[in-house]
């Protein structure tokens, strides 16, 4: 593993769930990684593909999203497609080889504070061993 | 379900059924591929004169542009009035199936004629190249179902009969002088009475034939995304090589029957942005590509419109610069169609993968967790 290298970490987390469990982490005074950027999106069901796809292009080196459990979404049904969107993002990208594992979707609810932080550091550890997204460098992209 | 023998191979044998159908007042219209006068190219033409369906090509060489895309037009302001016979290719069916669902084209009164295609020459191919030696050489392969120099993506295409359709016209299997009626819907069984046509057939002969060649079309299709054209196109550097040639001209965008947004994002004002921009990212990579954004606007179709890709080729004839689009996209659409087992245009009733969700699916992608009793490196 490059020691060097400091991951450009961005972590999506929806308006009510995801964010909640930051509150809480925060707290409960859990740090995590300080090269994880979290953002707000309303909900996962947002998210939509060319957000991530343009991080990943223009300089991300993973992307994690945490949403509300499945059944717990303040829309009723954001997340179910949020994880469709999800299994698609992350098909496209393994199929044409550029390594889906970059990006994670992990459920966290309001209360599972230790859930995010841990995840993020675990998101972290495993972006370093992966190594810089090679995408990012290419200006002809 | 009704199937009855017709007498004609090919061409002749669509124009008979459609001249039929049209002079027993089934129909009061046709939508048909037909050569331009001149004989440049080919269209699908919308008429009620029986003699312009004896002067049609419902069969045509190439497909220039993508049947779908015809009907959507058609209907777009609401369903055809008078009952309309539309003639489509497999792929060009599938296409107008999936707009029904996403409310493209509206149905009613549409008796949708298909048949077993046997592919269709790249377009630049024909439209440079000698028409007449073209034109005969398709017309004899088509009578034989054996044609050689289509398109990449026709000669790997594995759903080639027109099974979904009101009325399929069989040639294979079927005898030497005839072809094969096959109605599949109420309305196509009430059209082929009509005609007149009352003994049934049996078509074991074809559906044995249909399923060995789909077998084997099958497995070349998998070998062929799998170790032929995966690797080439795969990972950062194949990727972008393969897309190097792309000019961003979004005409494979704009060719495609799926991809019927009014706006689409990749044209949208997300996309432009200040020149400050653009020198920020050209700072971070050391340059940047112009036209940028070539391969967030492929990528980002395929995230947006793969599940209902059906796999027809348009989008490469479409390229001026020779990109072998349709085979990237119909490569990743064979995977994320995979994922909810979802063929677009199968059924009516299936609902477009990314507007349906189940409670329980899909765990596999979740990142599973396990509480960890480590402490982080902060907390010690």
């Amino acid at each position: 593993m490059d020691r060097e290298f400091v991951p450009k970490i961005l972590y999506a987390l929806c308006a009510w769930c995801g964010t909640g469990g930051s509150e809480t982490a925060g707290a409960l005074w859990l740090k995590y990684p300080e090269n994880v950027r979290p953002f707000r999106v309303v909900c996962t069901g947002a998210l939509d593909p060319a957000y991530v796809l343009r991080a990943f292009i223009e300089g991300a080196d993973g992307i994690v999203v945490s949403g509300c459990h499945p059944g717990d979404c303040h829309y009723n049904l954001g997340n179910f497609r949020a994880r469709r969107r999800l299994a698609v993002m992350k098909e496209v990208l393994d199929t044409l080889g550029l390594d889906g594992e970059r990006l994670w979707l992990r459920w966290v609810a309001h209360g599972e504070g230790k859930k995010l932080v841990d995840t993020a550091w675990e998101f972290d550890t495993h972006i370093r061993e992966k190594g810089p997204n090679p995408l990012k460098q290419r200006w002809d992209s | 379900m009704l199937a009855v023998k017709g007498k004609g191979k090919g061409n002749q044998a669509l124009q008979i059924l459609l001249k039929g159908l049209l002079e027993k007042g089934v129909v009061q219209a046709v939508l048909i591929p037909s050569e331009i006068p001149g004989g440049e190219s080919y269209a699908h033409i919308l008429t009620r004169d029986p003699s312009m369906v004896d002067k049609a090509q419902p069969v045509p060489p190439v497909v220039p542009v993508q049947g779908g895309r015809v009907v959507s037009k058609l209907t777009k302001r609401g369903p055809v009035k008078m009952p309309t016979a539309v003639v489509l290719r497999p792929c060009e069916l599938r296409a107008a199936r999936e707009l029904i669902k996403l409310n493209q084209v509206k149905p009613k009164g549409l008796l949708t004629i298909s048949f077993d295609c046997p592919g269709a020459y790249p377009l630049s191919q024909y439209i440079n190249g000698d028409k007449s030696l073209i034109k005969a050489n398709f017309e004899e392969g088509l009578s034989k179902f054996a044609l050689s120099g289509t398109r990449p993506l026709c000669q790997i295409c594995n759903r080639f009969t027109g099974d979904t359709a009101d009325i399929e016209v069989g040639f294979l299997g079927a005898p030497e002088d005839g072809h094969y009626l096959i109605a599949h819907t109420p309305q196509g069984v009430e059209a082929l009475r009509a005609l007149g046509y009352q003994e049934e057939v049996d078509l074991k002969e074809r559906e044995e034939t249909i399923q060995e060649m789909v077998k084997e079309r099958t497995e070349a299709r998998q070998n062929y995304f799998q170790e032929e054209f995966g690797p080439q196109v795969s990972g950062p550097q194949g990727l972008l090589t393969t897309l190097h040639s792309c000019i961003n001209c979004h005409n494979c965008m704009r060719v495609c029957p799926i991809c019927f947004c009014r706006e689409c994002f990749f044209d949208s004002d997300a996309l432009k942005v200040t020149a400050e921009n653009y020198l920020m990212r050209a700072e971070r990579k050391g340059a940047l590509r112009f036209l940028p954004d070539t391969l967030l606007f492929h990528l980002g179709r395929m995230n947006h419109m793969s599940t209902s890709c059906v796999s027809c080729g348009t989008c490469e004839d479409a390229c001026p610069n020779d990109v072998p689009v349709s085979r990237l996209f119909a490569m990743v659409a064979d995977k994320t169609q995979a994922i909810f087992d979802y063929v677009p245009g199968r059924d009516l009733k299936e609902p477009i993968p990314l507007i349906d969700y189940r409670e329980e699916e899909l765990h596999e992608w979740e990142r599973p967790y396990k509480e960890s009793t480590n402490h982080h490196p902060s907390s010690s």
